[in-house]
């Protein structure tokens, strides 16, 4: 009967308490944060409100007021949301083909780093080192302005024309302000074509499995890349013929008052610039990885490979990349969501991105508040995104390692 | 019977040339191919370098490229803090280099201490970068003020004195560490000036420096050595309260600043500023209360999901609003503000890799030892942690530095923003474009390239210390 009273003796005072000290610190803490975000935040809506600053988010709904720069069917009475998703767009296609330039250059100059070639491996040391510390700014504007708008490129109406071999087509067309490639018109039967091809698609992963499982059971080669490339490539030509050639190529050329291009697909220096100037920025950063992730693989698996007789591309593609991938993979997609991010950079350009859109909205007189808190909004989003797919990479990845 | 040694074989440069670019046929098809296109980019580049490049623009706006806006008359402040900050360089280098053999001798290793002319051939990107604004200014005929050879050389000279700190005795190697700090605060005050309010924050750092930095291996007890600190603290505190007094001497704030002058302060205010909110945020993280936790993850998770520009924006656009009304926040300030609130979730996100990597040995022989949670954190913990995470810091300097150009697009007068000026000027309104990006870009690329080399040696150096 004397255990209790004990342990009531050996308890501390209430302010020595770790229970007491924990719940204390922790609702100290609220209170301290809470009263700051009060007091900045009470402070932000008095002055908006003695300066007459509207605090809603109406204004998504009233007209944009000003023209995107090179995009001509945007209509400035059209609503500040449809601007805002004019930006999402904009961002999201300078992410996508700086990210698929950045890998390829990243893989390249990272393996081109590890060379036996002296020559090779000196050219990707300097364009690690040289890229890497130069501030991705500078670049874009070196693009930009230097290279784009200053630089060797003709004016519009006297475009380089590069004709397809062979026919009277322009393949590129190439000047300082817009670049014409090749585009794809369709017409309405193209749905028909999609179907198909969804089909094919369902049947090439049928394909795939069926090779896979084939190669489990007996050991053939399972060329699963050849039998796939071969289905799609049947549903695409199927598809194309049945619905009546939905498409049809459009090549750019100049108008006639030479200062518009039509037909094709038209690229304006802003993207240019921000495109190749993050990719190569950041293909610096991922030939890094590449090359440590190649370093990082243990010495024996290529030492095994040699003595199993591989060719030193077999040992590659077969013993070390796959494994070098697996390190790989998590800070390529951080340098990934790294480029989504530096995108942002667009406004120096005049690239319609989010960011320069949100700045020329404010600049017209649209609310800066919410429409800084909707761009972060989207760019907090863009990053969950990201995460959420390196997070499942990474399971996939462990599971494998199993 | 002696057994004949191998036969020691030479490579002849044919040999290596063999084996270095035509090992195998598509190796030598490689070189073949790109040994002439480097040829002639290289030849290239050169012609641009030397005969076509119209560097007048960048010659003739030199002091503009460094100084931008800042007030010619006073050019003398930039100067002393040249110098200042090259004494402060050298001793801290010195009490570095003390520091480090001190502990090569506790561990009986012979140590070999690298010279200056080492450390300056390690940053040759630096010294480049220096040379080649030499070579500017000596062709430079607007006139400047100080010959620019004098202030490189004084520089020079001052970090070799400051060096000599390493014959500092032991006892006093504190000492070193206490003057490189002052060192610095002076150097930064010489063109801020003594301002009124500025003394708080000036005795803050000096107080809390003499605190951790007074030698006190003379005295006996405990007691003692804590009074003897304290009271150095107070001195430090009333030193420069005594010095605010009598000195009133307005410098010129950071709202004035501009050029590369801007560039490297901004980013180096902005980390010392961030490294204590950092801290705090990856001890949060790392803590046992949720609440703290909770708190902690949203404000990383939230800051690192977004790019900068959108936070120095929200510094540009809104920050204004949150202060009560009438306070007036430069355009910089804002700036530094929010660069502030930006790398501090990085540099909690680096801190906490830092104490994640330390092993839970440490803390436990810390509780076996019966301390109590806060020393074990301050006297354990942080210690080691800090340690192993300098060279991210570095890296994360570096970012920082880079990233500083964003100021660029919100309209501030930094190292890329100058161009803006030096393209308005008649003579260079559309020409010589690329030429003074290039030169931009040098400077830039100097100090980064500098920096990564020192955090890829430093960690090399902890590696090996472990």
């Amino acid at each position: 009967m004397t255990t209790p009273q004990t342990t009531e003796q050996a308890r501390p005072p209430f302010w020595r308490d770790i229970r007491v000290i924990r719940v204390a610190g922790q609702i100290g803490a609220v209170v301290v944060v809470f009263l700051i975000l009060n007091w900045l935040i009470s402070n932000l809506i008095n002055n908006m409100n003695r300066l007459n600053i509207s605090t809603s988010f109406d204004y998504l709904f009233g007209p944009t007021n000003f023209q995107i720069p090179y995009d001509p069917q945007f209509n400035p009475r059209s609503p500040v949301w449809e601007m805002t998703l004019v930006g999402v767009k904009n961002t999201f296609l300078a992410g996508f083909f700086g990210i698929i330039l950045a890998s390829i250059v990243g893989l390249i100059v990272g393996i081109a780093r590890l060379s036996e070639n002296w020559l090779v491996a000196r050219l990707a040391t300097v364009y690690v080192e040289f890229f890497r510390n130069i501030p991705p700014l500078v670049l874009i504007i070196f693009f930009g302005f230097a290279v784009f708008t200053f630089g060797p490129f003709p004016i519009l109406s006297e475009s380089w024309e590069v004709k397809a071999p062979g026919s009277d087509d322009n393949l590129l067309l190439i000047n300082n302000d817009r670049w014409g490639v090749p585009g794809v018109t369709q017409d309405g039967s193209v749905a028909i074509f999609w179907a198909i091809l969804a089909v094919g698609i369902v049947a090439a992963v049928l394909v795939w499995r069926w090779r896979t499982r084939n190669f489990d059971r007996t050991g053939q080669p399972h060329h699963r890349v050849l039998w796939v490339l071969g289905v799609l490539i049947i549903a695409f030509l199927i598809g194309f013929f049945a619905s009546g050639q939905p498409f049809d190529m459009s090549w750019p050329a100049l108008s006639e008052n030479r200062r518009q291009v039509v037909g094709g697909f038209e690229v304006n220096w802003g993207f240019l610039s921000i495109t190749i100037a993050l990719g190569l920025y950041t293909a610096s950063h991922i030939g890094e990885i590449i090359r440590g992730s190649i370093l990082a693989v243990h010495g024996g698996q290529s030492e095994a490979a040699n003595a199993l007789a591989l060719s030193a591309f077999q040992r590659y593609r077969f013993v070390v990349l796959p494994q070098a991938m697996r390190i790989a993979v998590p800070p390529t997609i951080n340098q990934f969501l790294n480029l989504v991010k530096n995108t942002s950079l667009g406004t120096a350009v005049s690239f319609a991105e989010l960011t320069a859109l949100t700045k020329t909205s404010i600049g017209n007189g649209r609310p800066a508040f919410q429409s800084i808190v909707i761009m972060m909004g989207i760019y907090l989003a863009f990053s969950l995104i990201i995460s959420l797919i390196l997070n499942i990479v990474n399971r996939r990845l462990q599971l494998v390692s199993r | 019977m002696t057994a004949a040694s191998p036969p020691i074989h030479r490579e002849t440069w044919i040999e290596q040339v063999k084996k270095n670019l035509f090992r195998n046929w598509w190796s030598g098809l490689i070189t073949v191919v790109l040994l002439p296109t480097t040829g002639y980019l290289a030849y290239r580049a050169f012609k641009f370098f030397f005969i076509n490049g119209q560097w007048e623009a960048v010659q003739v706006n030199l002091t503009l490229f460094m100084q931008g806006t800042f007030a010619r008359d006073e050019q003398w402040r930039l100067i002393a803090q040249i110098l200042i900050f090259g004494l402060a360089f050298g001793v801290g280098l010195g009490t570095a280099s003390g520091a480090a053999h001190d502990r090569a001798d506790d561990a009986g290793l012979v140590f070999k201490r690298s010279s200056l002319a080492d450390t300056l051939k390690r940053m040759w990107s630096l010294v480049a970068f220096i040379a080649l604004l030499l070579f500017f200014a000596s062709t430079d005929e607007t006139g400047n003020l100080i010959n620019p050879y004098l202030v490189v050389a004084g520089g020079l000279g001052l970090s070799f004195v400051g060096y000599q700190a390493f014959r500092l005795p032991r006892r006093l190697r504190n000492l070193g560490w206490l003057l490189t700090m002052v060192l610095l605060v002076l150097g930064f005050q010489v063109v801020s000036g003594f301002d009124a309010e500025s003394w708080v924050p000036l005795s803050l750092i000096l107080g809390s420096a003499a605190y951790a930095s007074v030698p006190t291996e003379m005295f006996d007890t405990a007691a003692t050595r804590q009074a003897v600190k304290v009271l150095a603290a107070l001195g430090a505190v009333a030193v420069v309260f005594a010095i605010y007094r009598v000195v009133d001497a307005p410098g010129i704030g950071w709202d004035e600043w501009s050029g590369l002058h801007l560039t490297l302060m901004t980013s180096a205010i902005a980390i010392v500023l961030a490294f204590p909110l950092g801290l705090l945020l990856a001890l949060a993280r790392r803590s046992t209360l949720p609440a703290l936790r909770l708190m902690a993850t949203t404000y990383i998770e939230v800051i690192r999901g977004v790019p900068l520009i959108t936070l120095l924006f929200m510094g540009q656009f809104i920050l204004g609003f949150m202060v009560p009304a009438g306070t007036d926040l430069s355009d910089i300030t804002r700036a530094i503000a929010a660069m502030t609130l930006f790398t501090a979730a990085y540099v909690a996100e680096i801190v906490r890799g830092g104490l994640q990597s330390l092993p839970s040995g440490q803390t436990e022989a810390g509780q076996a030892l019966g301390l109590a949670p806060p020393t074990i954190m301050r006297r354990i913990v942080l210690p080691q942690a800090l340690r192993a995470v300098i060279p991210a810091m570095v890296g994360q300097f570096i970012s920082l530095f880079k990233d500083s150009s964003l100021l660029f697009i919100i309209g501030i007068t930094e190292f890329l923003r100058v161009r803006t000026l030096v393209h308005a000027q008649a003579a260079f309104r559309g020409v010589a474009i690329a030429e003074t990006l290039v030169f931009v870009a040098i400077g830039y690329w100097a100090f980064a390239f500098a920096m990564s080399r020192e955090s890829q040696r430093l960690e090399r150096r902890l590696r090996v210390s472990r």
